[in-house]
């Protein structure tokens, strides 16, 4: 079953049909997990870096920030028997518009921040494709792992 | 006809923008207007009509009871939110059928969607602008892409052409259009509200929303850029153009917008359009 994920949510796949997928990520990020031995899927579309500028959307809509939202993929990620030592991670997203200004950069804090926090807990990135000033949608097939990357007018990679 | 011919030909030949509502906005200018006088005017047009039923009873116009009549919502709608639906309700003709927006690879829909986010964005960000009435922002929001609607189809005639050359080097979507097709959608939207007989500062602030240097330029032609760029950012109705667009962010400090408050404004944003259901399935 297609499970579409919408801004600022998160969502797992179990079933070998699922497949989950994320439309059009500009300076947003969408990080997918998958777990090749118990075959469990997990997609994130967060939006902004960090959950301190708003402390009750941060109650109420978690998936919108990366602080409060990859600790909480990873959690579901477990709860249905995934380990982090087999996790395949995908970072894709992260675009900005054009602005030396740096301003507008929420793409490039976005990407920052996961950075971080892979660094201090030890997670390998399996593939990455962020920046730009592109449209990206990505998409997670649970049943064999299959990431496909589409670029909006440019047309689709499998990462 | 040269191809620049045949675009200001459509601008030419625009359909008119709904009579009734350039009436009733007119008529709302007058704090002592009566609901009566308002309804005999506006149910004419029985698609605006059933739309401003629709739209009213969205959670965004946070009304305390549900409305099921014109003269009921008219009396129970404030005049600052009735211009907001009545531009709703009135627009979304020109964002409805079958592949409005193919030529910048957007599903049916998504121009409406972007729209409409952007309405809302401009509106939450209105407190900023001195001297902006925000149904005026709100307007400019709605209708800044109203070009891209009418040269989808020759994007699409040119796609490849302008795809390379605005993901060359440091060259805009926009301006790859301006360049190939000798005219952009900024440009052919300002045309098409002169048209339309909207005001001039309106009019401005759709030509120019993609201007980089647009937050030194007028209060609501600023706004307009600001909101469109963080919808754009957060891939609300974008298709290939991205996040190609350029705008100089140091003007955000003359209007006392720093980082935090963009990203506060983008995390309202979510929850606004969740309110906005009604409004977003118009242009089904």
């Amino acid at each position: 079953m297609k499970i579409i994920v919408g801004i600022s949510d998160m969502r797992i796949g179990t079933k070998p049909d699922d497949v989950l997928v994320t439309y059009s990520l500009g300076s947003c990020i969408g990080v997918a997990l998958w777990d090749p031995q118990v075959k469990v899927g997990g997609l994130l579309h967060y939006m902004l870096p960090d959950s301190g500028i708003d402390k009750e959307k941060a109650a109420s809509k978690p998936f919108m920030f990366a602080d409060t939202g990859v600790p909480r993929l990873f959690k579901e990620m477990y709860k249905h028997g995934a380990e982090k030592s087999r996790l395949k991670v995908y970072v894709v997203g992260g675009s900005q518009v054009m602005d030396e200004s740096g301003m507008f950069n929420i793409g490039k804090r976005n990407h920052l921040i996961i950075r971080k926090m892979f660094w201090k807990n030890k997670v390998t990135v399996t593939k990455e494709d962020v920046g730009g000033s592109v449209n990206r949608t990505i998409s997670l097939n649970v049943g064999t792992g299959e990431v496909i990357l589409k670029v909006s007018g440019k047309g689709e990679v499998t990462l | 006809m040269s191809r620049l011919e045949e675009i200001l030909n459509i601008a030419n030949h625009i359909p008119p923008f709904p009579k009734v509502v350039m009436q009733v906005m007119k008529m709302l200018d007058n704090p002592e207007v009566q609901a009566a006088d308002l309804a005999e005017v506006i149910q004419y047009d029985s698609a605006i009509t059933a739309n401003i039923l629709k739209t009213c009873n969205a959670a965004y116009f946070g009304l305390s009871r549900k409305v099921s009549s014109l003269d009921d919502a008219l009396v129970v709608l404030g005049h600052d939110i009735l211009k907001d639906i009545l531009i709703t309700s009135s627009s979304v003709r020109f964002y409805k059928g079958g592949e409005v927006g193919a030529g910048y690879k957007l599903e049916q829909g998504d121009l409406w969607k972007h729209s409409v986010a952007v309405a809302i964005m401009a509106k939450l960000i209105a407190p900023h602008f001195k001297g902006v009435d925000s149904s005026v922002a709100f307007t400019a929001g709605l209708l800044h892409d109203i070009g891209k609607r009418f040269l989808s189809t020759f994007v699409a005639d040119e796609f490849n052409e302008i795809m390379n050359k605005a993901h060359r080097g440091r060259q805009t979507f926009l301006e790859a259009e301006r360049e190939i097709l000798g005219m952009d959608h900024a440009e052919l939207g300002g045309l098409i509200l002169e048209k339309w007989e909207f005001d001039q500062e309106l009019r401005d602030a759709v030509k120019m929303h993609h201007d980089p240097a647009a937050l030194a330029r007028e209060q609501l032609t600023a706004l307009v850029a600001i909101a469109n760029t963080l919808v754009i950012s957060a891939g609300i109705g974008v298709g290939a153009d991205g996040l190609s667009t350029a705008l100089q962010g140091e003007g955000l400090q003359r209007f006392g917008i720093g980082q935090e408050k963009l990203e506060h404004y983008l995390a309202d944003l979510v929850t606004e359009m969740d309110k906005a259901e009604e409004m977003l399935t118009l242009a089904d």
